[in-house]
């Protein structure tokens, strides 16, 4: 049985259809992504899961329990961090995961939780003086205070900087280590590429696709493409007659084969064939990123959507 | 439940994340200037300032009271009163309004907190106010007004605690009920204001129409003054005073732990 189960969740804010067909499973110590676009329905779908929302339809599942009917129970399970929550902004750094530690019968040690996020040396600052990078730092360790099974993580490193992006991965992958269940939502495909088990491709309030990732860019059967240079002039002819190959492009020395099946064999075999003399062979791996555009016919990041969100 | 996660049986945070709550409530409100304006400066500024009116020849022994002032018997009841009152009834919605808002709640829901811990740790608070800034009020009108204490403390304590309590289940419900956080702030300071103009905060009640006196009279602010004056006088308060003032401590607990929600 799944730990995180939601099927078939519908919800609407007034007239606007926030959800309309979401189902999701994080199987024990899996970590599920959930990656879609502003607005497409993944902030509702974690906060239903966290108890902050009614379903109008469907079911929502924490370890078999119903987060709203078996508050109590659901909330000493699950961690949340939640995208865009506030707290008592003239309390430090420390009194903030002692506060929240103390709602919890077990937990982890503060100092030690303070310092795996990187916070050590800001541990007497005040959360409305730290920055944004350093109070979402401060929302993660307050999500793992009371050592949850399963944890729920809104836009994890949104606002961090490379160097301690890298720190809450590994802290992530602690986590799977000892075996937390993780719903993690994002936008970052290197984030989703490194950490989850599993993605959930949300676009519109529905499920889009879902699989491993790189079973979800097999489904959406991206081209791939060869580029390699020659010194000579090149002559498409050398690789006519191959099987999956979709167009051949020459520009200058530069040639771009793209196609499908095992291209990159395929096209060497050719080329050692045909005595051409190819520099800079290079195979050019579909991301999650193509498979987003290919699977829901959008782009994952467009800037020049709006960002609202409820 | 379930076969993979084993569910461990609920317990309730412990009363030592009650107390933490309280004391983050109260560090909030010490290390925001501000928030010490309303419990600490406002009382002293009445003081001072219904003080300066009715001392020297104005501050007469009132005849039957057996030697009690005009100062004695209106202002001190006025300043508690409205010490109790802003607190509760300003004060408690504003923050609330603005944890609402600005997603703390949210952020307490997703933990085992209780909605009750955070109601308790503003009760908490709010009657630590209140005492620093009556215990202020009493030194200096004792200090410059030459107020003496009341003719039975006990029952003065005693009535401005039931006051204090009633003043705080109004602001709980007006939070609760209050359909945004502008909203709640804007009842909070309307509620006040209205209560306190019928029940004596301008001025002495005798100088309102009669059925303004009346009305004033029982509401939470009317009460609390003339059961505190009583009190405070060395009298009985009436009944309907606290009856009142017990009445609304009752109803706005129970509506509060209603209808009050983390969003």
């Amino acid at each position: 049985m799944p730990v995180i189960d939601v099927t078939h969740l519908h919800k609407r804010y007034g007239d606007t259809v926030a959800v309309s067909d979401v189902s999701l499973a994080v199987e024990e110590g899996q970590i599920l992504g959930v990656l879609g676009r502003n607005g497409a329905g993944k902030t509702t779908t974690v906060e239903t899961v966290a108890g902050l929302r009614r379903p109008d339809r469907g079911t929502v599942r924490v370890c078999g329990l119903d987060p709203r009917r078996d508050r109590r129970a659901v909330r000493r399970l699950l961690g949340v961090q939640l995208q865009d929550a506030a707290l008592h902004n003239a309390l430090t750094v420390r009194e903030l995961v002692r506060l929240y530690r103390g709602f919890y019968a077990e937990g982890a040690d503060p100092d030690g939780l303070i310092e795996a996020v990187g916070l050590g040396e800001r541990r007497g600052i005040r959360f409305d003086k730290l920055s944004g990078g350093q109070q979402q730092r401060l929302s993660i360790a307050l999500a793992l205070v009371g050592r949850p099974r399963v944890v729920v993580l809104d836009e994890l490193t949104t606002g961090l900087d490379p160097e301690a992006r890298r720190r809450i991965w590994d802290l992530v992958e602690n986590l799977r280590a000892d075996g937390v269940t993780i719903l993690l939502v994002s936008h970052l495909m290197e984030e989703v590429e490194r950490l989850c088990d599993r993605v959930t491709l949300i676009d519109r309030g529905r499920v889009a696709a879902s699989g491993t990732p790189a079973g979800l860019i097999a489904q959406a059967r991206l081209a791939q493409r060869v580029r390699f240079r020659t010194s000579a002039p090149f002559d498409p002819a050398v690789l006519g007659g191959l099987d999956g190959i979709a167009s051949v492009e020459v520009s200058g020395e530069q040639v771009t084969v793209t196609g499908s099946g095992d291209l990159l064999q395929a096209v060497s075999t050719a080329l050692v064939h045909g005595g051409v003399v190819a520099t800079e062979t290079r195979l050019e791996r579909a991301t999650l990123d193509d498979a987003f555009l290919a699977l829901t016919g959008r782009a994952l990041t467009d800037t020049a959507e709006p960002k609202d969100r409820r | 439940m379930t076969g993979t996660v084993r569910v461990r049986r609920p317990s309730r945070p412990g009363i030592r994340a009650w107390f933490a709550l309280a004391g983050a409530e109260m560090k909030m409100v010490v290390r925001d200037t501000a928030g010490l304006v309303i419990p600490i400066g406002l009382p002293l500024l009445i003081l001072v300032m219904n003080g300066l009116g009715v001392s020297g020849p104005g501050n007469v022994v009132l005849p039957g009271t057996g030697g009690l002032t005009v100062f004695d018997v209106h202002v001190m009841p006025l300043v508690l009163t409205t010490v109790v009152a802003t607190i509760g009834v300003v004060n408690m919605p504003s923050f609330l309004a603005h944890y609402r808002k600005a997603g703390v709640l949210k952020r307490l829901a997703v933990t085992p907190a209780h909605p009750a811990m955070v109601l308790a740790a503003q009760v908490i608070t709010s009657v630590v106010q209140s005492a620093v800034g009556i215990a202020l009020a009493l030194g200096a009108a004792a200090a410059f007004f030459d107020a003496g204490l009341p003719r039975s403390p006990g029952l003065a304590l005693g009535v401005s605690a039931l006051a204090a309590l009633a003043m705080y289940a109004l602001g709980i419900v007006i939070a609760a009920l209050a359909p945004s956080g502008n909203a709640s702030v804007a009842i909070g300071l309307v509620a006040f204001f209205a209560m306190g103009a019928a029940g004596g905060l301008f001025g002495s009640a005798q100088n309102l129409p009669e059925p303004v006196a009346r009305v004033g009279e029982v509401l939470p602010f009317g009460a609390a003054m003339q059961a505190v004056g009583a009190a405070w006088a060395g009298n009985t308060p009436e009944p309907v005073h606290l009856l009142s003032l017990a009445a609304t401590l009752v109803a706005g607990g129970a509506l509060a732990a209603r209808f009050f929600r983390w969003q």
